[in-house]
């Protein structure tokens, strides 16, 4: 607020001053005979008369709240204005103008000279008044913008994927047993978790990463699942090598295969396999996180399934608007399969 | 102690079982991957004591808990499970969050071992009596009871009202598959909506057609049928 009020005097103080100039330097050419210091007097006078009077203006402006108002209704009321400050400006410099002689008491009064000249002025104030009004309404929208992307950027980071704590503790203590029965294992495994732990805390708020990192991700997750799983958990992975051209938004690919996992695998006592499929159509990437088991929709029973897909489809809506999609599908009910499809480009 | 541990994931049981190794005094007695395996288990080995996850394939540990006609003692073991803990917190004997720390788990034996201790009278054969206790599930809540404190049972539809302390939780089960499994010297049969706890009876009154009024320690009064009434007589008197 500082920063534009110091910004508004130094633009009214310095637009004015170059009026003064200009006028002075103006009728110095123009005038056959050299100009006279009263002129130059009268010139700053003017000046200083204009300066006031659209500081007032402002004034009104703020007051009024003029910004709010629509065209419709702002044009009239400015147009009306700078007539009304023309003529005051007319009428307060005759003091001045008449004892320095520039003028005679018939030339000042008359009804030509006064209307013509308080025209003049009118041009150069409604000139002032486009400049003020559109300053002030790119400012408006320029804040308006910063606003609208700092909000989608707050509803980003609450829809952002969040690590299951279950997850983790379960991870650990597998980790914990396979220090005796396999210490190569379980060192890589604690690499895997260490990954996973690092892409989830990353302080680094970026929208989208690339595919690539992604899939790391989502193979660290699944070789710790398999872990825990053993012969009950079978990983597939069937990648379109186009794929890495793309960006994703992070951990969503994890967070559909720990759906997977969580409302496929881990419900079926005999396990069961989980899939990710990619291949890249008319440039768009499509996913499919294929699991076994059986989609159930309900959100009464289990409300974070519900809300982790509407995250998902939210998430993507924020995104990429609607270019997007995101759905589930069952096959024969023995897979689900959640299925993804993001555009190559991404638009802010 | 005979000890059974439940839980679907090897790993998790052979950590476990690796921290029992510390503990003489529970003898693991067999291991378990998913509720059906443990329940069978549990009618075969008769266990005194259950590690039980509580999130696996199929049926849940709960749910096992709740088809078991008389538990054991039950040690819960989760990952994490903010539900759960807050479910169990109230009356579950102990409770251990994996990773299983060796300090956290010796707590846990000393506890199942002081229970223990308290109810060596457990009796061994197949009925149900003063010592055993039941898991009852209702809604969120749960609770291992002590038959003991349980005072009457009420049918209720296809439900059971189990009353005990000022909690009247349902279990759904018939009131004659439970009178079956229920030891008649604990437990009487007072009508066919009632079964008794014979140990909180308070004073009985004579009642119309020949029957009885029992009141019951806490003020529950239930009626006794003119068929059960002398039945009832010859077991009170000496």
């Amino acid at each position: 607020m500082l920063n534009k009020t110091r910004l508004y005097y130094t633009l009214q103080i310095g637009g004015w001053s170059v009026y003064a100039i200009v006028q002075i330097v103006s009728s110095s050419f123009a005038s056959i005979r050299e100009i006279s210091s009263q002129r130059i007097v009268f010139l700053l006078y003017e000046t200083l008369l204009c300066l006031l009077v659209t500081h007032l203006f402002r004034f009104l402006i703020n007051k009024r709240q003029w910004l709010s108002y629509g065209f419709p209704r702002l044009i009239p009321q400015v147009v009306l204005s700078v007539f009304v400050m023309g003529m005051i400006v007319y009428v307060l410099r005759i003091p001045v103008a008449l004892p320095l002689g520039l003028y005679t008491p018939v030339e000042a009064i008359d009804l030509t000279v006064f209307l013509g000249q308080s025209v003049y002025y009118a041009i150069v104030f409604f000139i002032w008044s486009v400049l003020y009004f559109i300053y002030n309404y790119f400012e408006r929208y320029n804040k308006s913008l910063k606003l609208e992307a700092s909000l989608k950027e707050v509803e980003l980071n609450n829809l952002k994927s969040q690590l299951n704590p279950h997850f983790i503790f379960n991870a650990l203590n597998s980790i914990r047993a396979l220090v005796d029965e396999n210490p190569v294992k379980s060192k890589e495994a604690i690499n895997q978790l260490s990954n996973i732990l690092r892409n989830s805390l990353s302080k680094d708020k970026s929208i989208l990463t690339t595919f690539d990192d992604e899939l790391k991700v989502v193979r660290d997750y699944l070789g710790l699942e398999s872990i825990r799983f053993e012969e009950r958990l079978k990983i597939e992975y069937d990648i379109d090598p186009e794929s890495y051209t793309f960006q994703v938004p992070p951990l969503m690919v994890q967070t559909l295969a720990e759906n997977g996992i969580k409302h496929g695998i881990s419900r079926l006592t005999s396990g069961g396999v989980v899939q990710i499929k990619t291949r890249v159509e008319d440039d768009h990437l499509k996913i499919h996180v294929r699991n076994s088991g059986t989609f159930q929709f309900n959100p009464s029973m289990d409300g974070s399934s519900g809300l982790g897909m509407e995250n998902t489809r939210q998430r993507l809506k924020l995104i990429y608007g609607d270019e997007a999609s995101f759905r589930i599908i069952t096959e024969n009910n023995n897979f689900v399969v959640a299925e993804l499809i993001l555009p190559h480009i991404y638009r802010k | 102690m005979k000890a059974l541990i439940v839980d679907d994931e090897r790993l998790a049981r052979k950590e476990l079982m690796k921290l029992l190794e510390e503990h003489p005094s529970i003898e693991v007695i067999g291991e378990a991957g998913n509720a059906d395996e443990a329940e069978k288990m549990i009618e075969e080995l008769n266990p005194d004591l259950l590690f039980l996850d509580i999130q696996m394939p199929g049926r849940t540990g709960f749910q096992l808990l709740e088809s078991l006609d008389t538990v054991p003692m039950v040690v819960f073991t989760t990952a994490y499970d903010q539900f759960a803990i807050k479910a169990f917190e109230i009356s579950a004997l102990d409770y251990l969050l994996k990773p299983i720390t060796a300090e956290r788990l010796a707590e846990a034996v000393h506890k199942v071992t002081e229970k223990d201790r308290n109810k060596n009278g457990r009796t061994r054969d197949k009925k149900l009596g003063l010592t055993d206790q039941v898991f009852v599930k209702d809604g969120d809540r749960c609770w291992f009871v002590g038959l003991d404190n349980v005072r009457l049972f009420e049918s209720d539809g296809n439900y059971i009202k189990v009353y005990f302390d000022s909690n009247r939780p349902m279990i759904h089960k018939s009131l004659n598959a439970l009178d079956e499994k229920l030891d008649e010297r604990a437990f009487f049969r007072a009508s066919r909506k009632h079964i008794v706890n014979l140990s909180w009876v308070e004073g009985i009154e004579p009642w119309f057609n020949g029957g009885l009024m029992v009141k019951l320690r806490g003020g529950d009064k239930v009626e006794v049928s003119r068929r059960q009434a002398a039945k009832f007589k010859d077991m009170m008197s000496l």
